[in-house]
């Protein structure tokens, strides 16, 4: 559960995650992720779509989705790449925005494009299980598995990996063909559980 | 605004690289580090969640594991689950969010749920138990496995609902054990007959009897495992060996209604298409 304080100011959050609240707080759900028009018509294009809502007002909110685990996540001015599905909440001074993922979308099953949040502020990430944060850097990539992935930020070269050979054809396969390769600097965030993905049995 | 209360310190969430990671032990309670350098472990399919370094994952089978495989896998019907992670570097493992937990074995025996080992190392040994639906571990060496909640160690004497079992080491004789009583007489007749008033759900225990240690969920939510052996576990007796037999095997043999022949190794003939 995720408790804010707010004194005047709003946070944008994810649709109906609002468990309790007490104080003055007002509720407004923003049309198309509250990025205009422009930002509507990308996310029905891209299916990445995202029911936002604007909660402003005094006293404290407390947010919660399917007993989810929350991460915090800090950004000072750098960007979060995270999938639509497990962005909770957000301060409002951050823009969010979509993107293109390239083929690590297919692999998790969340569509080819993922949602960015940039700016200066805080966002709140759910997962099932806490969160693992890892640090890429040059030396040293790191390989994820798509199922078991939920965010990341910095600046990072994703690739895709693929295990699959002829031991795969005759129903050996690992269960591990598929990887996302992270080359760079940042931090990846991946979650104690996999998602059902398309690759995942193979 | 204030997001509160920051987990993990005031710094906010712990970040891990390849130095700071622990070798072969947890990160969190649902997360296990391994470290490999250039050794291997067995690993169930799809339980890594994220590496660093060079590490390849190779289904167990015929070819190059062959000497590795003779000494320290022994249960061809659960091939296709599981790899072999060789290289260097650190993995993540984990399992849908569960409790997982690394035991060390030395010189002993463990049997444990076959959906509640996630990992071992090759110095152990990896048989079937005769219980169906268990795997039995041999020798010295360290495995992970993901429990529903803590384990709990409990001595016997002792009798365990079958769901909340997650395994047992050092114990001959595991057993059934039937609640005679409470379906016997007039009105356990008119419960057994009716099935009104009739299941609580605790009649059929397992019988742990001399010494060892019992391992125990606090949940009686089951992993899910492979059906092995004779076990055709239907929705309302899972976890029970034995219960429902003779239908729902596996195998080719198993639609025709022929039971598996001892000797026979399990479903590897379909996998290589005989």
């Amino acid at each position: 559960m995720l408790a804010v304080d707010l004194t005047g100011d709003a946070v944008k959050a994810k649709n109906g995650s609002m468990v309790a609240y007490d104080g003055q707080m007002a509720f407004k759900k923003m049309t198309g992720g509250g990025e205009g028009l422009r930002g509507m018509v990308t996310r029905r294009l891209t299916g990445e779509q995202m029911t936002v809502m604007e909660v402003q007002g005094h006293g404290t909110c407390f947010f919660a989705d399917r007993a989810s685990e929350i991460n915090l996540v800090s950004l000072r001015g750098e960007k979060l790449y995270v999938e639509s599905s497990n962005l909770l909440c957000t301060d409002a001074g951050l823009r969010t925005g979509t993107t293109f993922t390239g083929l690590r979308g297919g692999a998790t099953g969340n569509g080819l494009f993922t949602t960015t949040v940039e700016g200066s502020g805080q966002a709140a990430i759910m997962s099932d299980g806490p969160a693992v944060v890892l640090r890429v850097s040059a030396q040293y990539p790191l390989s994820v598995d798509p199922g078991a992935y939920i965010a990341h930020t910095g600046n990072l070269q994703q690739s895709f990996q693929s295990g699959v050979n002829f031991r795969t054809l005759i129903g050996e396969g690992s269960g591990e063909a598929f990887q996302i390769r992270f080359e760079g600097e940042g931090l990846v965030y991946v979650q104690p559980s996999e998602r059902n993905t398309i690759g995942g049995d193979i | 605004m204030n997001f509160g209360p920051v987990p993990g310190g005031p710094g906010g969430p712990t970040v891990f690289d390849p130095y700071s990671l622990p070798s072969d032990d947890n990160v969190n309670a649902y997360t296990f580090c391994v470290e490999l350098k250039g050794s291997q472990w067995f690993l169930q399919k799809g339980k890594m969640i994220s590496y660093y370094g060079r590490i390849e994952f190779n289904g167990v089978g015929n070819g190059r594991f062959d000497r590795l495989l003779r000494t320290s896998f022994h249960s061809p019907l659960h091939a296709s689950d599981w790899v072999v992670a060789e290289g260097q570097g650190k993995m993540l493992l984990a399992d849908r969010a569960f409790d997982v937990n690394s035991y060390d074995l030395d010189n002993g025996n463990l049997t444990i749920r076959s959906g509640n080992l996630l990992a071992y190392q090759p110095t152990l040994a990896l048989k079937q138990s005769i219980v169906p639906g268990f795997l039995t571990l041999i020798g010295t060496g360290k495995f992970v496995a993901a429990s529903n909640g803590p384990v709990v160690f409990m001595e016997p004497p002792l009798r365990v609902d079958p769901q909340a079992l997650v395994g047992w080491a050092d114990c001959p004789s595991p057993c059934h054990h039937y609640d005679h009583g409470y379906m016997s007489g007039v009105m356990g007749g008119l419960r057994s007959l009716s099935g009104i008033g009739g299941a609580s759900g605790e009649e059929h225990q397992f019988e742990f009897v001399g010494a060892g240690t019992v391992l125990l969920q606090s949940s009686e939510m089951l992993m899910a495992e492979q059906a092995v052996g004779a076990v055709g576990a239907g929705a309302e007796s899972a976890g029970v060996p034995g219960a429902g037999y003779g239908g729902g095997q596996g195998g080719p043999l198993g639609q025709l209604g022929v039971p598996r022949m001892p000797g026979q190794l399990g479903d590897i003939q379909r996998r290589l298409g005989l």
